[in-house]
């Protein structure tokens, strides 16, 4: 018993720790590694083999606050990113729907085809979506970064909405539907409510997908229209890599999303709450 | 007999096997009936083409002299209550109740009322503001039963509302569904595989095998007088013994000569003597057969008696006499008719 007991609190201890040295590996270091670099300073410079530079300095967050394009860019990205997620999820549920009911092979067939585009390389979908979009008079226009945007975000939607709509009781929508409710009604009241934590993983992902997204908006976007993620890239300077700015750009990057995930994290737990308070 | 609903030759045929093969059905106003019958005999299909929710193949489908297969099921009126319960787990009790009342754009003090009263006959009004997930089975299964009754339905359709709950709460509830029932008068078709509920509820059942109605009664009668086998043998436990039948009489393997209640059915499967139909004694002198086991449950002891090769099942009620021991000789009483049974031959061609 206690041998037992000893095993499995040494293999908590593992897990425990190999899950702390994988967030560590992948986010801490490359967050530190950013923050070394936003905030060492150019005119002392920082070479091997020193590890943290000698001297830090405020220089790169002037030059990236006193562009007096940086806000306009922010501001544009939260609207494109809004409704970018807005319209793929309006999009995306008629279609998960029908997926949802579908019977089994097919369902399968038709998934493979509504996920196929996200194999494509992006600068691929980007170069040639940019063509047409040129064509269409949509480049340099927030409509056109907006639509190409939701093109990229779609299918993620569709399979995310699709697998919270399978796991809602076929039997629901009959009983709503014997109850008078006609099929469109049954759906909205019924199927649409109880498929929002997946309209809330889906559109968090799709809003961070669409703030993040670079080759598509700069191929139909650029040079009239620049989200902040197309500004970001023109501070990596062309030519030569400005990592100092980069590095700035990348923490004002992060902020909202690090609100985002706070409000979600806060509403699931409210709707857990609300659930035991009986409020849902 | 204002809203009898009557099925006509209705057929379900799925990609491979036919699921009922031509149904015929009368349901009179007001009338319980049950579809009683083994998984996969076509009862829930039968049902759930009833409201609408499966459409069949071939047939039609007649509510008060309207044909109403080709209604979508949110215009049929009929009310109905599932397994799973299927109550909207995103709204409380009350909302529940009242979503076909908003949808038949009922006034809203109506509303209130009507969900009230509904609530206040299963006995949940105190529960009206909770979510389904915070209420037991039992409960959930009554909210149903109130959202079912609460938009006035020309015709009630129950699928195994039972038989996810555990048997004590079944028997309660079993019996609430029954007082309501004949309070309310509700024409009602209960699906269920439990002969026992199917006694308890119906004021008729109709037995169905492989897609088709064996036959139909009062539970009384298909008890009592089945004309199949398949029915004797669904409902509850009997003895078939195989006899020698000459005239309107019948030899019983252990010598016994009984007359034949029904002398008219000459395709015969045996003859049907329910357990408890069967007294025993210890044989005092010759005896007709040997105790080969015995099981006491209380309100009854159960016998496995030998008889001349022919394996018996016997029922005695409990505290009658004291329990017979294995290896007892035993002397049997029979009553004075015995009832022949019929082999249930499914239709060749269904219509």
């Amino acid at each position: 018993m206690a041998i037992g007991m000893r095993h499995s609190q040494r293999t908590q201890l593992w897990v425990s720790l190999g899950l702390y040295g994988y967030l560590i590996l992948t986010l801490f270091v490359p967050l530190g590694v950013i923050a070394l670099w936003a905030f060492y300073d150019p005119a002392v410079g920082w070479f091997p083999p020193d590890i943290v530079p000698r001297s830090f300095s405020l220089s790169a967050w002037g030059d990236v606050l006193s562009d007096r394009h940086i806000l306009p860019s922010a501001l544009l990205s939260f609207f494109v990113s809004t409704v970018v997620t807005l319209l793929t999820a309006t999009l995306a549920f008629p279609t998960a729907w029908a997926l949802a009911q579908f019977p089994f092979r097919l369902k399968r067939a038709v998934e493979v085809f509504v996920l196929a585009p996200m194999i494509v390389p992006g600068i691929v979908v980007a170069v040639s979506l940019g063509e047409i979009f040129f064509g269409l008079g949509l480049a340099g226009t927030v409509q056109g970064i907006i639509l190409v945007q939701t093109v990229g975000t779609l299918p993620l939607m569709i399979r995310i909405l699709t697998a919270t709509l399978e796991g809602i009781p076929n039997e629901l929508i009959l009983a709503a539907r014997t109850l008078g409710a006609p099929p469109r009604v049954a759906v909205m009241r019924i199927a649409l409510p109880l498929a929002w934590p997946g309209f809330l993983a889906g559109g968090l992902l799709n809003f961070i997908a669409s703030f993040e997204e670079f080759e598509k908006s700069f191929m139909v976007g650029a040079p009239q229209v620049q989200t902040l993620a197309v500004r970001l890239w023109s501070y990596l300077g062309g030519e030569i890599l400005v990592l100092p700015t980069a590095a700035a750009v990348t923490f004002l990057l992060l902020v909202p999303m690090l609100i985002i995930f706070f409000i979600a994290e806060r509403l699931m737990k409210e709707d857990v709450m609300a659930a035991g308070l009986g409020k849902l | 007999m204002e809203t009898t609903l009557s099925v006509r030759h209705l057929t379900k045929q799925f990609e491979s096997t036919r699921a009922l093969k031509g149904i015929n059905l009368e349901v009179p106003a007001g009338r319980f009936v049950t579809l009683l019958g083994p998984s996969g005999c076509g009862k829930t299909t039968l049902l759930r083409a009833i409201a609408g929710i499966t459409d069949p193949t071939a047939g039609e489908i007649w509510l008060a002299g309207r044909r109403i297969d080709a209604l979508a099921p949110e215009k049929r009126n009929f009310g109905m209550v599932f397994q799973t319960y299927a109550l909207f787990p995103h709204m409380n009790v009350e909302k529940n109740v009242a979503f076909g009342l908003e949808m038949r754009n009922v006034a809203k003090p109506e509303i209130a009322a009507r969900v009230a009263a509904a609530l206040e006959l299963v006995g949940l009004d105190q529960h009206a503001r909770r979510l389904p997930r915070q209420l037991s089975g039992g409960q959930q299964q009554r909210v149903a039963l109130a959202r079912a009754i609460v938009i006035e339905p020309d015709v009630l359709l129950f699928d195994e509302p039972l038989s996810n709950l555990d048997a004590k709460l079944r028997d309660s509830l079993r019996e609430d569904l029954r007082t309501m029932q004949r309070k309310l008068g509700i024409t009602s078709i209960y699906v269920t595989h439990d002969q026992s509920e199917a006694m308890a509820l119906a004021d008729e059942i109709v037995v169905m095998k492989d897609g088709e109605i064996v036959e139909r009664g009062t539970p009384v009668d298909l008890y009592r007088r089945p004309r199949f086998r398949f029915t004797a043998e669904f409902l509850g436990l009997t003895n078939v013994i195989e006899a020698d039948l000459s005239g309107s009489e019948c030899r019983l393997p252990w010598g016994a000569v009984r007359k034949i209640e029904n002398p008219a059915e000459r395709a015969s499967e045996g003859i049907a003597i329910r357990p408890e139909d069967i007294g025993i004694d210890a044989a005092k002198g010759e005896a007709d057969g040997v105790v080969e086991q015995s099981m006491f449950l209380g309100a009854s002891t159960h016998y496995w008696i030998s008889a001349a090769g022919q394996e018996l099942r016997v029922v005695t009620a409990g505290g009658q006499s004291d329990i017979l021991a294995t290896g007892q000789p035993v002397k049997l009483t029979l009553p004075p008719a015995l009832h022949l049974l019929k082999t249930f031959e499914p239709a060749e061609t269904p219509a």
